[in-house]
């Protein structure tokens, strides 16, 4: 275990870079393996955690069981009755990797100078806790991010699925006390959500035609 | 112990859980276990309501679950006008599924999830547990989506899809400042006590840093204040307000954008004396919000989406009371809850049984429905004149008791665009009101045959209506419930 949390800087990388390949893959499916391996990730690094706060095993077994096994499935049983293809967003591969990158850097390094600002107790401000507070912040704008400029519905919950690991990861430093009933709580709204967007979302496929959110333009103002 | 906590939200979710099994293989009785379920529920918010208005916190687990007078007012709000759509929606449904609009198989589903939204609501306004609220907070969202989708057409979809995914991202600021509030306070609440509970963050909130303290307030504002509709984060109301079965929509903006603001005054009232700059703060959100609000009714052709907006204004007015910080404005917001849930839940209901008898919602194609519809259309003006501000219905007297606690809280500025705002929602409803009811029947409509709304949609109406009235003309009669909820809210409020 003590091998493990020499990891954490190197895990915390691999969360961000997992984070661009849920993005910016334009294959549906392959986001989705993506989003896998970045759970799995997450549940290594709550392990590494472990090591000075046990309760974070638990964290682990829950996040294995959600985000590794059952969001996977859900939006894996989802793009295969709708489709694989992302539908093309505004912004090319070259753009969007360029405004990603900028604003990775722009915020990480901001959420990591000014740690103590978001941290609530002096030892989220500490190391690792303060890298890690940076990490899953970023990790929640990338998220954003996903959100608000893919105009794809199936690539806007890869967006807020992310956003949720960012939260989830937070939790480490901020609160890594928190009951596992809590995080049960939380995992469980998180995985009834994406099941009603999918379900929503494959009866826009079913009445649209697509998977298109720019279509969704009846009802303005 | 308080059992009866428990069956406040269990007797509904259960039934709604029935439903789901059973509610398939029989319309009659999928209706039935919702009447059933939503009445007993109703019966024991009543309980819950004269114990907590009479000074009583019930509470169970070890205060895991607490009802104080704010709590129950919630719950009894809820279950009251739970039971009366679910009543509403007998008729209502039924017809909505022979005119083809609701496929037949997913009827039951209807009662099921509106029984399971109403459970969500009720725990919201139960727990004492700060992650807990915004996970119960969320699955009223999540309740809900099915039912804001329901009719499963592409405006509907389109707005299940934005209801959801709007909400789900909203609310995760809050979750953020929730946790924000715990981890900020657990270090000073003394061991041997649950840091979760608001009961105990209330308690040493000024001992929160302070960057914690208004970054949890930000976080709070933008996650509960998108649930409440508070302008910039109110873009998902319009749509899913006017999508939704009628009864969904007198539920949304009666009830379910209340339980945000419940939300917001757990949360973020406990830091008030503490932080002076947050009650402006709030203030400001809530002019803002009832300024967007009242100009966008003037946009609307569709009545729903003009009831709508007017939501959003009606929770300006609430979050203005509450930027107020006096007990007066305090006060007051709890008043015009109040209010807006029964002129609202009218307005929508009363403008269902014009949908119910047309089909249509749309301003310019309806007109002179006063006169085949009288008792609709009585009713409804009862809400347009109620919603409008004027005196001797309901909607005046929590405007005016806001308006007289922004001059006390030297707030004139305030005031003043209240007033305004009040005197141009009046004048969209006169519009739209004259518009709808007043007038020749439109040829479209002259052919149909066109009756009065049956006596299970009508009932609710009719009550509702009278409850605007004797509110406008006898105030005092909600006087010992709203001073105790108020009382409430300050007893937790931990003074510097």
């Amino acid at each position: 275990m003590e091998q493990l949390t020499m990891y954490i800087p190197t895990i915390s990388l691999s969360l961000i870079i997992t984070s661009y390949l849920v993005i910016e893959l334009r294959n549906l499916r392959y986001s989705a393996y993506a989003y896998m391996l970045q759970a799995v990730l997450m549940c290594s690094l709550f392990v590494a955690f472990a090591n000075q706060n046990p309760g974070l095993y638990y964290w682990a077994i829950t996040a294995f069981i959600t985000k590794v096994v059952v969001i996977p499935y859900l939006l894996l049983r989802y793009i295969r009755r709708t489709t694989n293809r992302e539908f093309p967003p505004l912004i090319g591969y070259l753009g969007s990797i360029l405004l990603i990158s900028v604003i990775v850097i722009i915020f990480y390094r901001l959420t990591h100078q000014y740690g103590e600002f978001i941290a609530p107790t002096p030892a989220a401000s500490e190391e690792p806790f303060r890298t890690n507070l940076a990490v899953s912040l970023t990790i929640f704008v990338m998220g954003l991010y996903c959100i608000l400029v893919r105009r794809d519905a199936i690539k806007t919950v890869h967006g807020l699925l992310i956003l949720e690991n960012g939260v989830h990861l937070s939790l480490v430093s901020l609160s890594p006390l928190l009951k596992e009933t809590a995080i049960i709580g939380i995992v469980t709204d998180v995985v009834i959500a994406v099941y009603l967007l999918l379900y929503v979302i494959f009866g826009v496929y079913q009445k649209f035609g697509s998977t298109d959110t720019f279509q969704l333009k009846g009802l303005r103002w | 112990m308080n059992l009866e906590i428990l069956y406040l939200f269990l007797i509904p979710a259960l039934t709604g859980v029935l439903i789901f099994l059973v509610g398939k293989r029989s319309r009659l009785f999928a209706e039935r276990s919702a009447v059933i379920g939503s009445a007993l529920t109703f019966v024991v918010s009543c309980k819950i309501l004269i114990q907590t208005t009479q000074g009583e916190i019930l509470s169970l687990f070890r205060e895991e679950f607490r009802v104080d007078a704010l709590g129950g007012l919630i719950a009894g709000m809820v279950a009251f006008l739970g039971v009366i759509a679910v009543v509403y929606s007998l008729p209502y449904i039924r017809k909505e599924t022979e005119r083809g609009v609701i496929p037949r198989e997913r009827f039951h589903s209807y009662y099921g999830w509106i029984m399971l939204f109403l459970a969500s609501m009720l725990w919201a306004s139960t727990t004492n547990n700060i992650i807990l609220l915004w996970v119960i907070i969320e699955a009223t969202t999540l309740a809900s989506v099915i039912l804001v989708a329901f009719y499963w057409n592409r405006d509907a979809l389109e707005a299940g899809y934005k209801y959801a995914m709007l909400l789900t991202v909203g609310i995760t600021f809050a979750l953020f400042g929730c946790v924000l509030l715990y981890a900020g306070s657990s270090p000073h609440i003394p061991s041997g006590l649950d840091p979760l509970k608001i009961t105990e963050i209330a308690k040493v909130a000024g001992k929160i840093p302070k960057s914690i303290a208004l970054l949890s307030v930000v976080l709070l504002l933008a996650g509960f204040g998108t649930k409440a509709g508070i302008v910039p984060f109110h873009t998902w109301l319009p749509d899913a307000h006017a999508e939704a079965p009628t009864p969904v929509s007198a539920l949304l903006s009666g009830v379910m954008i209340k339980v945000g603001v419940y939300a917001i005054i757990r949360t973020v009232l406990i830091l008030y004396p503490f932080y002076p700059v947050i009650s402006p703060l709030v203030l400001i959100l809530g002019v803002i919000t009832m300024i967007v609000g009242v100009l966008m009714m003037f946009f609307q052709e569709d009545m729903k989406r003009l009831l709508a907006f007017c939501s959003v204004v009606s929770i300006g007015f609430i979050i203005m009371g509450l930027g107020l910080g006096n007990y007066l404005g305090i006060y007051g917001a709890l008043f015009h809850l109040v209010n807006h849930s029964l002129m609202k839940a009218l307005a929508f209901f009363s403008f269902g049984g014009v949908i119910y008898a047309t089909g249509s919602r749309r301003i310019s194609e309806l007109g002179g429905l006063g006169k085949v519809m009288p008792l609709t259309g009585l009713t409804f003006f009862v809400a347009a004149l109620a919603l409008g501000g004027i005196p001797l219905f309901n909607g005046f007297m929590s405007e005016f008791t806001l308006f007289l606690a922004g001059v006390k809280a030297g707030h004139a500025w305030a005031t003043v665009i209240a007033v305004l705002v009040a005197i141009l929602t009046l004048a969209a409803f006169i519009h739209a009101s004259y518009n709808v009811f007043m007038g020749a029947l439109p040829q479209n409509l002259s052919k149909k045959k066109i009756t009065e709304v049956p006596p299970a949609m009508w009932g609710g109406m009719v009550i509702l209506s009278l409850l605007c009235v004797v509110i406008g003309v006898f105030p005092q009669i909600l006087y010992p419930l709203l001073y105790e909820a108020t009382k409430a809210i300050f007893s937790m409020v931990a003074m510097p």
